[in-house]
Parts: C-alpha cells; structure tokens; sequence
C-alpha cells in the first residue's frame, strides 16, 4: 500500500505535481515561520536565564580585615543618549576574589573591561561627552557570559580598595549572585511569547491543513474509486497519508533551509527591544526534531480526519451531506462580551473589575472565531440578493454552500486583525498621553535629584561651585531648587530662574521666590505624573523671601540646546560627584553622610529619556504584536494561495464547462475573485471595527484613574494613517495573491484541454 | 414477502435482497424492494431516473447498508459486515464497471487492472502478469502503459471491464456501463462484458435504462418507487450494422434466454 501511495504520489503528471509543489511550498513557509519563532524564543530564553551577575550584593565595608575571596563592589548604571550603561566599579581584596562571567580576571586599578558595543562608543564618542565618566584605560573586552546581547553596554572598572572603599554604595562581596534576574517584563515577556506562539500555531496549522487538503475533492474521487474495488478504509489511509506526509515532509526539508536562510535576519532584529547574541538565535536540536516528526505527522493525521467522507462510502463525494448552517449563537459571545468588558470600565473608570474585562474580552475574541462563518453567510445572502451579474450570484451561492469552509481561512486572521488594531489604538494614544501637555516642553530637560529620603541635599559650598561651573557651560540653563528649611517637602526656588523653563510655571508679579513641590517631577519613572504636576509653580504658590545663599541644594533642572551638550553635562556632573566625593566625603569626613545624587544607582535623565523609558516597554509590546499581526497576514496570505489553488482543482469540471458553455474566463476571475476576497474583507474590518470601538473605554478609565477627570488626553483612541494604509496594502496583497492564480484557471479551463476522465 | 426468483428456483441466489428499504434524507429510494440472482445469470435492473435501481445494486454490492431489509451474498447475510470485511469482499467476490470515474486516472491501464490483485497483496509480479493476460483478451493491446486519462471513453471501459474481471469474482455489478458511450461503442462493451462472464461464469447484475443493452440480460427487472417488479422479457439485441471484432477475445456466446 505504501508503494501505491507512492506511485500516486510520484506519476500522477502535472496536475498532481502541482499539488505537490503547491503543498510543500505552503507547509515550507509555515516551517520556516514555525522555526523562527522557536529561535527567537530560545534567543530571550538565553537572555532572560542568563546568570545576572548584576543583582550580586553584598554587606558594607567594614573595618575588620577582609578576607583573601572577597572584593569591593559598587555597581551603577549610567545613561549616554538613551541608552544604559552598566558600570561595575571593583577592587579585589586577595588573590581569589570573585569574578563575574566573562571576564578573565579582575581589573587593576586605573584599568577596565568594556563590552564591544561600548568600546566602540569610546573610540568615537569625545571624552568629554562618555569617556570621561570612566577612570582608566581599557584593557580587554567583557565576555559574552557577562552579557545579553551585542548590543549591551556594560563596563568593569578596577580601583584600588582604598579608593573603592571611600565611595558611596561600595559594598563587601564574596560571591556573584548567579541567579536569573527576574524583571517585572520577563514574565509578561514570557507570557507575550506562549500567546504569539499559540495565535501563530492556529493559523499556521490551519494552512499546513488547507495544504494537505489541496484539492481533496479530486484525491477523495480517486480514493473512492480504490474503495470501489475492494480497498479497505485502512488501506486507503495508508494511500492518503502517504501522499501529506510526502507533501509535508518535502515541505519541511524546504522550511528548514528557508529557516537558515532568514537566519542571519533574524539575529539582526528584535521583537523585544534588545538584540539577542547570533548563535542563541536558534530552535535548538529539540526544536528541528519536533517540527521534521509534528509537521508530517500532523499532516498525515489533518489528512486523515478529512477523509471521514471516502470512510462512509466507495461512492467518494457524489452522496455528501450539506454541512449545517452556522446559527447565529455565534455571534452570541461578542454580543455579551462588549458589554462585559465596557461596563466596568465605563461605571468604574478609577477602579475597574479587571477580571469582567478580560471576561468581556475574551468573549469578544471568542465571539469574532466563532461568528466568522455566520458572518460570510450573512454576507453571501446579502451578495446573493444584490449581485447584478453571474459572478455575483456564483460566488454568492459558493460561499452559502460551505461559510464555515469559506471563513476558515480567514479564521487566524480575525484574532490577529482585532489584537492589531486594539494594540494599534492604544499605543500612539498612550504614547501621546505622554509625550503632549506642558512635559513635551521638558524634553530635553535633565533631572538631577539631589535630595532624597535621609539625604539632605548638596551642601552651598559644593552647590555654590556646581552651578557656578554649570552657568559657564554655553547652551546650558540651570533653574536650581533648594531645601526649605521650614521643614516642608516644597523645594523654593527662584521666579526668575522659574523663567527660563517657562512649562514649569510662573509667579505672580513682583514675587522673587516661591515653595513648590519638586518631588515627584524630579523623581517619578512614570511619565504620566509629570502633566499632572506640572505647572508646579501656580499664583496659588507661597511667595518666600528667603535668600539664596547657605542653603542646601534639593535638585536642578538642567536645559540643554542638544544632545551632545546633555552628555557633556551629565559627564561633568559624574566627574564632578566623583571629585567631590573624594575631597569633601573620603571616609575622614563622613560624617554629613553622603547626598541623594550620590546615592543614586542611575545617573540624571531627562524628562524626555523617562518617557521614552516606559514608551519603549510600550513599544516593544507594539512592535511584537505587529510583528505577529504581519506573520498572521503573511500566512494568510499564502493559506489564501494555496485555498484558491485548491479550489479552482477541485472545481477544473464545473468551471471548464461553464467555459465551454460560454462563460467567459473575466467572469469566472470574478467569481474566485469575490468569493475569496468576500470573507477575508467581511471579517477584517468586523474584526478592526469592534477593536477600534472597544479601544477607548480601557483608555479612558487608566487615565481617568491616573490623571483625574481634569485631564483629557483619551481624545483620540483611534489609529494613525499608517494603521489604516497596512490594512488596505494587506487586503489589496491578499486580491493579488488571487489574481496571481489566475493563470491556473486559465489553464486548466482552456476548451481545448476539456476532458474529464 | 416472496422473493421473486423467476424459475432458477433449483439453484440457490448468489446474491438476494429482501424487502430492502433505504432513504437518502427524507427522499426515499427504496421502498421494500427484494430481489434474488441465481448464480451465472445476467440480470438488468431497469426503471425511469431516480426509480432507485443504482440504490438496488449499490445495496447488493454491500456500498449501501440498507435502512431495513437483509442482503445476502452466496447463502451469507452481508448487510450487518463491519465495513472492512464488506471492503475485503467486494475485492474478493465482485467486480465493477461505473459508467464514470471508476478507474484512477493518475494510474497506468495496467495499474489500474492489477489494482483488484494489489490491495489483495498479491505478489506484484503476478499482479501485473495477470492484468497484462487481460490486455489482448479486451483489445487493449499496446495500451498497457497508457495512463487512463489518454486512452478513449471505449478504451476506458474496457479498462474497467478488465479490472472488474482480473481476479475471477463471483459477480460483477455493471451500473449504466455504456451511459457515457456511443451506440456502437456500448455494444462492443456489452458484448464482451456478457460473452467473458459467461465463459467465466460470473453472475452479472446490470443497471441500465436502455432497452438495447437489457436485451443482452437472461432477465429483467423493473425497479417503480423502490420496489423490484417483474418485467417482460429483453428482447433480443440488434447486430451492429457494420459487424463486431474486438482483438483476439473470445465471440460474444449464445444468449441464452
């Protein structure tokens, strides 16, 4: 039997090679999507289990005699236009302190370690601009084990111990922490990337099926024809995997080397905002043996189920049932589900119940799936009933015959329209939430608290001498902020400074200084505080005239006219607290303890490098649900090729008479044409159009709850242009994708090819 | 209900159905027909379009389980057989010729005729010489490694015929065989479909609705509503106008009635 599966496969002529082209091509494409998505998921696995020698701590520095395995550690980030930094400050404390992975030995004093990526930074950066912040010359690179990526900017810097011990936040370590580092993202990450695999499989599947099944309706013909002389269901299995896992299996060695071939593509990008190192980006030997054992497998067993009708009778298809309508219960989730998710957000914009939400989106999910196919019936009937023409009225009747069979394709394409246009409504609205208002105006603003908690600011001598060194810098303005010392946690600060940033506010006439609340403009991470702080200076504002001189410096606001000139700056203010550090707080002298600036782990940011910040979390979840919405496209895309090739086989009868009776090829285009393209445009914009008009609820109550009703910036929960010119090139690809099976219809309906075996 | 058996009383039916019963939704197609075949007779199922005769054969050749009513093959009842044993006995006992789509296109004439011995896992060697042996017999000569879909509608059938004879079966089902072909064409079918299993011995139950190839029948039956009625005897079938010879195949037999 397998031997006759085989001769099937291998001399049955054009037609059947065709089949088999068509079915390779199509499970290769999915192979090769398949494969990428294991890569890259193997990629972030590598980067999120990598040992995180970062979160290492240890205890203070003591004055008992340290230990041959022990170290000095101070670890901090860094920022240069955006980008972290991570500086490791170390000083070993005997031959056998620990080292971090990556590096072979610990640096000496006046020496250190940097990743590629920022040794590069420092061959081409001005000193004064990044170099300048590191003491010391290079004397290797870091190993990749020290890193996530190519990309990563990280630095190991040797002191000596005394040195080390007289800084601030140094630390005694004994042992590198090895453990992962669990960031709040890695898990939704994690999560991010089962959903995406899972949205992907289903569509996927549903292609490599759609494939398997080319033209089923002309094999089960031919399997009817061996049940008729006595072959049994068995054999006729045999006959019929055969022929999908030879399919399949050619498709999976092409997917294989389609997947190498976009590899090094694939090292080059990443969904999740940090490049991944070239040789994690791989599906691993598990990966391949599971996709070259699933796919024909899966293959052979789609192959199976969808001969259940050759099992019924040796007849083949002549005595098919009608497959039952779809009723209209399934559109019944959607219909309770976008009440569901609105209602509590709407009712109780400040707190909503997020379990009903998600209810009511997942209904609405479900709902879109599961009403597809009552949809294209609905829409058959209404083509049925317009239609002017032939074509009309035969893809009409097409599509009512079989809508489940018809929405099929388009099944994994709805999930992923409606998470791409929820997501594509959302982001820019947020992203402009932060980035519109008085905040836009800070942009370019850096932020330099230096009063925190226990700290009490920097002292007027140091501060004095700060600002003095700041005011001569060309292309910098400083607005300063000073400790009240009535106790109260508004900072004062000068109306005429006040001026020079006028987003921060203005003080009423004749008023030189007023108390106002710094606090959470100069140290929240979450950029949609800043318009609710700001203006911070109001008529409302209480004038003081306290003078200037003798007190403490609670922070500045630093404006710079570019960006080289920010990285001078901050450069300075990192040399400067170093310099300071050392000559005014050396452990002879530590008893004011030291500043908040100096505590900081991570250096000033501006306003613009805070938003920018949160928005790249928001855009790295953007990117990878486009990504994913272009995958899903792209497979619905060739699902559509190989159904329509599919189709125009299996009906190579019905349509070469319909040609021979005078139907010209136009009109048959235009039935392929409207039946295909009919379904896909139907649940594309019902999918768009439900996400676009659930969008703005979530929008509203998550600022309602953050900002107040006072602030209104849910104003436009709707997507860009680009959103809109995607979904049109999409639809407009899918109709050429059609059209570019034309010429098979040609063929294969040519009058003077017309005959039927 | 008597079965009628039209004076074959002394041998035993090799095929028999009783009061079958048998609808396709609510559209009936058999409405307590019996009919029983004594073995070596050729027997024409006639009626009008959607009278139910394919449905008759259909449930005699164990495709169709019928609704109601017992089918019995050679003194077993076959009706209550699992699917594969009803698979496993129209490879061994019957053979069949459609008037369509019975052989597999993508196949050779040769593949197509040793396919009956294949699926019954005959050594392939004895597979193909036995399907070669039928070549001549037919007029097919030459054609052996033609692929069916290149050869003539005649061609074709006799491709079927051939088929439907490799394996020496006990009864050959013939559903409208000469339906898609020309008068003189359906003749030369006929007439070695009826002069082969005669010579084999090979009962034959044929469904047609043309009083021409009835007549080469030993008897008729009228199938009206779903239910088998006696029918006048066929008449005797006219000689093609310009003779017959078909390869070196046995001449058409004595008739017979």
């Amino acid at each position: 039997m397998y031997r006759l599966g085989l001769r099937l496969v291998a001399r049955s002529g054009r037609e059947a090679l065709l089949r088999l082209i068509l079915t390779s091509l199509a499970v290769a494409i999915g192979v090769a999507i398949l494969l990428a998505v294991l890569a890259e998921f193997h990629g972030f696995q590598a980067v999120s289990n990598r040992p995180s020698w970062e979160s290492t701590s240890g205890t203070a520095v003591s004055t008992t005699r340290a230990t041959r395995g022990e170290e000095l550690w101070n670890y901090s980030e860094t920022i240069y236009k955006g980008r972290f930094i991570e500086q490791l400050d170390v000083a070993a404390l005997g031959p056998r302190a620990p080292r971090i992975p990556g590096l072979a030995r610990l640096p000496g004093a006046g020496q250190f370690y940097a990743s590629p990526a920022l040794a590069r930074l420092l061959k081409t950066v001005p000193a004064g601009e990044l170099g300048d912040r590191f003491r010391g010359h290079q004397v290797g690179l870091l190993g990749d084990a020290a890193l996530s990526g190519p990309d990563e900017l990280a630095i190991v810097v040797g002191y000596s111990p005394s040195q080390l011990a007289a800084l601030p936040a140094t630390q005694v370590v004994n042992r590198i922490a090895s453990a992962p580092q669990l960031m709040g993202t890695t898990n939704l990450y994690r999560l991010g990337f089962g959903i995406a695999t899972l949205i992907i499989l289903f569509p996927l599947l549903s292609m490599i099926n759609t494939a398997t099944r080319l033209a089923a309706t002309r094999r089960e013909e031919r399997l009817a024809a061996l049940r008729l002389v006595g072959a049994t269901p068995r054999q006729v299995n045999v006959v019929a995997s055969v022929d999908a896992v030879v399919g399949a299996s050619a498709g999976v060695v092409i997917g294989v080397f389609l997947f190498l071939a976009i590899r090094p593509l694939l090292e080059s990008i990443s969904f999740s905002g940090v490049r991944f190192f070239g040789y994690t980006v791989t599906p691993t030997l598990w990966g391949y043996t599971a996709i070259v054992v699933m796919v024909p497998l899966l293959a052979a067993l789609s192959s199976l189920v969808s001969l259940r009708r050759v099992w019924i009778t040796p007849l083949g298809v002549s005595r098919r049932t009608t497959p039952a309508r779809p009723g209209w219960w399934r559109i019944l989730p959607m219909l309770v589900g976008v009440p569901l998710f609105i209602d509590p957000l709407v009712s109780h914009p400040g707190k909503p119940d997020g379990t009903l939400a998600f209810l009511g989106l997942f209904l609405i999910m479900a709902g879109l799936v599961l009403g597809g196919s009552w949809l294209t019936m609905q829409i058959s009937r209404i083509l049925a009933r317009t239609a002017r023409g032939p074509s009309g009225l035969l893809a009409a009747r097409r599509l009512a015959d079989n809508p489940k069979g018809a929405f099929r394709t388009s099944a994994g394409l709805v999930l992923a329209v409606f998470a791409g246009s929820f997501i594509a409504c959302v982001v820019p609205a947020f992203a402009a939430a932060q980035t519109q208002g008085a905040a836009a105006k800070l942009t370019n603003v850096l932020r330099v608290p230096l009063a925190m908690g226990p700290f009490s600011g920097l002292d007027p001598k140091t501060g004095a001498q700060l600002l003095s060194h700041l005011d001569s810098q060309t292309g910098v303005t400083v607005v300063p902020l000073y400790v009240n010392t009535a106790g109260s946690a508004d900072s004062i600060v000068s109306c005429s400074a006040i001026r020079a940033l006028p987003a921060l506010g203005s003080c009423d006439r004749g008023v030189e200084a007023v108390q106002a609340n710094f606090v959470d403009l100069l140290n929240t991470d979450n950029p949609i505080f800043f318009n609710k702080d700001l203006p911070a200076v109001t008529h409302s504002s209480t004038p003081t005239d306290e003078s200037f001189s003798g007190l403490y410096l609670s922070g500045l606001l630093v404006k710079t006219t570019g960006p080289d000139t920010l990285e001078r700056v901050r450069t300075y203010l990192t040399d400067f607290e170093a310099a300071a550090t050392e000559s005014s707080l050396g452990p002879a002298s530590r008893k004011g303890g030291p500043n908040a600036f100096q505590m900081l782990a991570v250096q000033p940011q501006t306003f613009g490098e805070v938003a920018a910040i949160r928005n790249n979390d928001v855009d790295n979840v953007e990117r990878v649900v486009l990504a994913i919405v272009a995958l899903i496209l792209l497979l619905a895309g060739c699902s559509l090729a190989v159904g329509v090739a599919g189709s125009l086989l299996d009906r190579k009868r019905p349509f070469t008479l319909l040609r021979l009776s005078g139907t010209s090829l136009k009109t048959l285009t235009h039935v392929v044409l409207l039946e295909s393209i009919v379904p896909l445009v139907a649940t594309t914009v019902v999918a768009a159009g439900v996400a676009i008009s659930i969008a703005e609820p979530p929008l509203r109550a998550l600022f309602a709850a953050n900002l107040g009703p006072h602030q209104s910036f849910a104003s436009a929960a709707h997507p860009d242009l680009g959103y809109y010119m995607t979904m049109l090139g999409g639809l407009a690809l899918s109709a050429l994708v059609v059209l570019a099976a034309m010429p098979l219809l040609n063929r294969i309906t040519k009058p003077d090819h017309a005959r039927f075996e | 209900m008597t079965t009628p058996t039209f004076g074959r009383e002394a041998s035993p039916p090799i095929a028999e159905g009783r009061c079958l019963v048998k609808s396709f939704g609510r559209t009936p197609a058999l409405n307590g027909a019996s009919v029983a075949v004594p073995p070596g007779e050729i027997l024409a199922v006639m009626g009008p379009s959607g009278s139910g005769k394919s449905t008759l054969l259909h449930c005699l050749a164990g495709i169709f389980t019928p609704d109601a009513g017992e089918v019995y093959f050679d003194g077993r009842r076959i009706d209550h057989l699992g699917e594969t044993r009803r698979s496993e006995m129209r490879r061994r006992d019957f053979g069949f010729v459609f008037q369509f789509g019975q052989l597999v296109p993508e196949l050779t004439v040769e593949d197509n005729i040793a396919l009956p011995l294949l699926l019954a896992r005959l050594p392939r060697r004895d597979a193909y010489a036995a399907a070669r042996s039928w070549l001549p017999r037919l007029g097919l000569d030459g054609l052996g490694a033609r692929r069916t879909g290149e050869v003539s509608g005649g061609e074709a059938q006799r491709v079927a015929l051939a088929r439907a004879l490799v394996h020496h079966p006990k009864v050959v089902f013939a559903d409208e065989p000469t339906g898609s072909l020309d008068s003189l064409t359906g003749e030369q079918v006929m007439e070695l479909l009826v002069s082969i299993t005669r010579e084999e011995g090979t009962t034959v139950i044929l469904v047609t609705h043309e009083a021409r190839v009835a007549a080469y029948a030993d008897r008729m039956v009228l199938v009206r509503d779903g239910h088998v009625t006696v029918a006048d005897p066929p008449a005797a079938p006219s000689k093609p106008a310009d003779g017959f010879t078909v390869g070196v195949g046995p001449q058409p037999a004595s008739l017979g009635r």
